[in-house]
């Protein structure tokens, strides 16, 4: 890494900041500082970046932040018992601590959005932009696929993949994934329409890159950014989606605590017990909330155009 | 000309009238010879004895139908003589005769006579639809039961069966509502191109009962009125009128704002809180529909005699009886429902995980197993699998729920390819062979027999077992066949891969002017007729 012109100390900002980047690596360090310090100074997207990091460690820490086990209960002596210092959520139907069910479902929610992230956006990608980039009848074929799946409605195709594939988290992984790529594959074939004609890649093809390299190395890698921002707003939609199958019962199998499952089995006890299904539904509403603010920071930030 | 009715006085003084009459029918409780009752009935289907199987329609028949015997609400096992005065057996078993009582009267006006009793049995074999197994099972059949049903006298009737069945078999049918009493002249006047009348009957009445169907809207109303020309005591109530509200927590409104008399369909948490509602009381009686969880012989492991015992022992009855089933269940451990002639009330489980593990040692499976369960998403069955899944962890036994709607597990439940499913089983009839032909006989264990009862669907082949349920239905001697009934569920209690859990409580809440109301035990005995209010 000679390229790496050692800075002084303090100048790491100037480094970052330069206008002529003397490497690749400077230039690209220099775009993501950019767009950090757009992304930082919108307060919400700060939020929304908190709450998902407060996620992930609650996630990673379940088992040493849970109070009590999520799946062993008693139905004697702690059912339906209202929030207090010993429950700080409460207890459900079986007798089992809500604070810690939701301490645990957190894992399965990242799973579900993880998942379905690393399962749909490169579909969509993939498709998108090859289908942009080939033009023509692939591109024909390609795109009226898409319109097919989008033209159902989403939990609908997702029930009737979980009713095919049968029930379990996994399978509701699946389902969603096959039902959230379209979306992706649209926003990457427009940008690849945009992109193509651009003089760099009649350069590449010049130097006789296979259209797999370029599609691969130099359209994809464009598309990339604007598919992120869909993926993190899209989140919200596959967690509720994960939620709204754990609630019809298709989803996660019991006694896994999906937040969708708690809130099904919360629905029966609302009007006396009403901590039972707001708990889960505080949670989800509180982690899709903040998907929404991180995709919306992110959208300003990874704009080309909006770096400053 | 769109305003011109509220132009004219007269019409805007009765507008104003029906505003002040709405507006104090908010505050007033419902008129005292009327009967107010919430209930879910979307079930109801039709109003014709012949064909209705459903719940609620059941009840409607019940109060609106006189058929030859009913049974005594207070002990199910006794007979009543409702049309009939008095019946007789041949001496072979095979012959009934049923004597009318004299004077009896439809609703129409028309006198009842033994000519009316044989049309409606012979028009419900003909017809066979859905119920008429309850008589065909005699031996019945289109095409011979004008020989076998006979009127011989003018208030004379026979039943001729095809085997001398044990006679209180034979009679407790007779009091399902398949078996009710149409008025003949009346129906047949109604016929269109030899449908014996089944076109109209489907929303009209042709009874003798105590209370009469006046009108019926699917899922909106079913208003019945008092028989004048009932043959025994008459209804107290002028009216009867069923209300069709689904949610539990609009009934809950309504009964406590004073505009509904009776509620049917709270939940445990309703009847939770509204027994600190003074103006507020609850009936329950047990129904014959019971809760279990069947183990599938096909899995090995299952099949281990032990290992369906220790899966006796790893259910909390106690607490699952205190909790999840508290107001709509009562604890029972036999396939007989309370009620039934014979049925037993022995509960010797109870949860105890020590035992279940030394049966699962002694299986050699110290270890326990895997297995999955086989669970529709509704309450309560999916909470009692959740405990049931938790106390079974305790021995080792790791069941997995598979969730699904009732199709979905009840087709796999068909196919016999499930392992542990959790469900329930009702009876179609007052009578313990309904209950006995399911879950104690099973003629032919392959896997393409003809008839798929309970035992099947579970793969337990029980060839003594069978046989001693077929002579229990022919046992004429109805305290011998008592006694089988017993001998049968102490075998089946201790040897049965299924697990018993509970036996269903339905639970009304009616306002406190109401008196005299009980649920029946199967839905057409629940008697409003009966009620009176205060």
């Amino acid at each position: 890494m000679s390229a790496v012109n050692a800075p002084s100390p303090g100048g790491w900002r100037e480094w970052l900041m330069s206008d002529r980047p003397q490497s690749r690596r400077q230039a690209a360090l220099g775009r993501a500082y950019g767009g950090w310090r757009t992304f930082s100074r919108n307060r919400l997207a700060m939020l929304g970046l908190a709450i998902v990091i407060a996620l992930l460690l609650v996630a990673l820490f379940a088992n040493q932040l849970a109070p009590y086990s999520p799946y062993i209960g008693d139905l004697r002596t702690t059912r339906l018992l209202p929030p207090s210092a010993a429950h700080w959520f409460g207890t459900d139907d079986q007798g089992r601590d809500i604070l810690s069910r939701i301490i645990h479902g957190s894992r399965i929610t990242l799973f579900v959005v993880v998942l379905v992230a690393i399962l749909a956006a490169p579909i969509g990608l993939v498709v998108g932009t090859v289908a942009g980039y080939s033009g023509g009848l692939i591109d024909a074929a390609l795109m009226r696929i898409t319109d097919i799946f989008l033209a159902f409605p989403r939990l609908i195709l997702a029930l009737a993949f979980v009713a095919a594939l049968g029930p379990g988290i996994e399978n509701a992984v699946i389902a969603i994934a096959i039902t959230s790529w379209p979306p992706y594959a649209r926003i990457a074939r427009a940008e690849t329409l945009t992109i193509r004609q651009a003089d760099y890649i009649a350069a590449v093809q010049l130097m006789g890159a296979s259209p797999w390299r370029i599609v691969l190395r130099h359209i994809m890698p464009l598309c990339v950014s604007s598919v992120i921002v869909r993926v993190t707003l899209d989140m919200a939609g596959i967690i509720l989606t994960a939620a709204g199958l754990g609630f019809l019962g298709l989803g996660a199998q019991p006694p896994t605590p999906e937040w969708g499952a708690m809130i099904a089995n919360g629905r029966l006890y609302v009007l006396d017990q009403w901590w039972v299904a707001a708990a889960p539904g505080a949670a989800i509403f509180l982690v899709s909330l903040a998907f929404n603010l991180l995709g919306d920071g992110l959208r300003d930030a990874l704009d080309p155009k909006g770096v400053k | 000309m769109q305003n011109s009715g509220i132009r004219k006085p007269g019409c805007l003084l009765g507008a104003a009238a029906f505003a002040m009459l709405m507006a104090g029918s908010a505050l007033a409780a419902t008129p005292k010879d009327t009967l107010v009752v919430v209930w879910a009935f979307d079930d109801t289907i039709t109003m014709d004895p012949a064909e209705s199987f459903e719940i609620s329609a059941g009840e409607f028949m019940g109060n609106s139908y006189d058929r030859l015997l009913r049974y005594d609400v207070n002990d199910p096992s006794k007979l009543l003589p409702d049309l009939a005065k008095s019946w007789t057996v041949s001496p072979d078993g095979k012959t009934f005769t049923f004597e009318l009582r004299e004077g009896a009267k439809f609703a129409s006006g028309n006198p009842v006579t033994s000519e009316d009793v044989a049309f409606s049995l012979q028009r419900a074999v003909t017809l066979d639809k859905t119920p008429a197994f309850i008589l065909t099972q005699f031996g019945l059949t289109k095409d011979n039961v004008k020989d076998k049903v006979k009127a011989t006298g003018p208030l004379t009737v026979t039943l001729e069966t095809d085997k001398s069945y044990a006679p209180s078999f034979v009679l407790n049918c007779m009091t399902a509502n398949v078996a009710a009493i149409l008025d003949k002249k009346l129906v047949m006047s109604k016929e269109q191109n030899g449908d014996l009348g089944y076109a109209w009957l489907k929303t009209n009445y042709a009874g003798s009962g105590p209370l009469k169907i006046r009108e019926w809207r699917a899922n909106e109303i079913l208003a019945m009125e008092r028989n004048d020309n009932y043959y025994g005591e008459k209804s107290k109530l002028a009216r009867v009128i069923y209300r069709h509200v689904k949610e539990a927590a609009t009934q809950r409104l309504l009964l406590e704002k004073g505009d509904a008399d009776i509620a049917r369909n709270l939940t445990p948490q309703d009847l939770d809180a509204l027994k600190a509602n003074k103006d507020i009381k609850e009936t329950g009686t047990p129904k014959g529909t019971v809760y279990y969880i069947s183990l599938n012989q096909k899995n090995p492991n299952l099949a281990k005699p032990e290992v369906r015992e220790a899966m006796k022992w790893l259910v909390d009855y106690d607490a699952i009886g205190d909790t999840l089933i508290k107001n709509i269940g009562i604890v029972h451990q036999n396939f007989l429902p309370v009620g039934l002639l014979g049925a037993s009330t022995e509960k010797p489980f109870k949860l105890d995980v020590d035992k279940a593990k030394g049966l699962l040692a002694k299986a050699g499976l110290p270890n326990g197993f895997k297995v999955t369960m086989d669970v529709r998403t509704v309450q309560p069955v999916q909470g009692i699998a959740e405990a049931v899944q938790q106390t079974a962890k305790r021995a080792g036994i790791d069941i997995e729920i598979i969730p699904g709607d009732g199709k979905q597990t009840l087709t796999k439940y068909r196919a016999r390819t499930h392992d542990m499913y959790i469900g329930q089983w009702g009876a179609d009839y007052w009578d313990p062979h309904t209950n006995a032909d399911t879950f104690a006989r099973n003629p032919d264990n392959s896997d393409d027999a003809k008839s798929k009862p309970l035992a099947w669907r579970n793969a337990w082949a029980i060839p003594e077992l069978t046989k001693k349920a077929d002579a229990a239905a022919l046992e004429r001697d109805t305290e011998k066949r008592k006694g089988m009934y017993t001998e049968m569920q102490a075998e089946f209690r201790q040897t049965s891969p299924f697990v018993l859990i509970y036996q269903m409580n339905e639970v009304a809440a009616y306002r406190a002017n109401v008196e005299n109301l009980k649920i029946g035990p199967t839905s057409d005995a629940t008697y409003m007729f009966k009620v009176t209010k205060q």
